[in-house]
């Protein structure tokens, strides 16, 4: 178990599709994402599914939003990361827009992609207390 | 469904790699042990459908670029 790496790592970029062998829980069939750099005015980036239902996401880092934020990769998940302790891992949090207006971003289950080995997965802690809907901009 | 009865400390194998065995039984609960090759993910049901409602409560709709772009505007 180790902390996340520090939060210099925000400038990786992933330019090709990233493989998530198991899909994200609600969309298994979604096996391949891109990343896409950041939105217009926003400091969201596109995480987007180039097969299955082809579904799109917003995302951000999460140790951008909250300081200190720290995840603990079990030795399983950098296993299926093909992660060595120290590699350099890009994180994201999925950002929604709630029917208030609100954004909210969840921190309890971080999207997690090694760079190196171009896969990816999203990480459900087993004793993770972030909350699923952190808010990062109030409702209007 | 398959349905087992089991006392503490047996186990039911799934498949060659997992194994779910009972710990403890108490009034409330049953403590269970797995143990399962690093491929399977294990998780507590609850969770992974809070995390699986989460993900399709975020997938982006066509009109929401603009309004999500338009909250960071205001919000500097």
């Amino acid at each position: 178990m180790r902390p996340a790496p520090a939060a210099t790592d925000t400038e990786i970029t992933v330019s090709d599709a990233v493989t998530f062998p198991d899909g994200i829980p609600g969309f298994e069939s979604c096996r391949r994402f891109v990343v896409l750099a950041a939105e217009e005015a926003t400091p969201l980036r596109r995480l987007h599914a180039v097969d299955g239902v082809g579904a799109s996401f917003l995302a951000i880092d999460p140790r951008g939003v909250l300081e200190g934020y720290r995840c603990d990769l079990t030795a399983s998940d950098r296993r299926r990361l093909g992660a060595s302790n120290d590699e350099p891992l890009l994180w994201l949090a999925l950002v929604t827009l709630e029917a208030s207006g609100a954004l909210t971003v969840n921190l309890r289950a971080p999207i997690v992609i090694n760079p190196r080995t171009m896969t990816g997965q999203q990480v459900l802690p087993h004793d993770c207390l972030y909350p699923v809907r952190h808010v990062l901009l109030d409702a209007e | 469904m398959l349905v087992f009865t089991r006392r503490r400390d047996e186990a039911i194998m799934i498949g060659d790699g997992v194994e779910v065995r009972v710990l403890r039984v108490g009034k409330d609960g049953v403590r269970l042990g797995i143990v399962a090759p690093p491929e399977v993910r294990v998780h507590r049901r609850e969770i992974y459908d809070q995390i699986r409602d989460a993900n399709q409560s975020a997938v982006v709709q066509p009109d929401h670029l603009a309004r999500v772009a338009e909250r960071f505007t205001k919000a500097k």
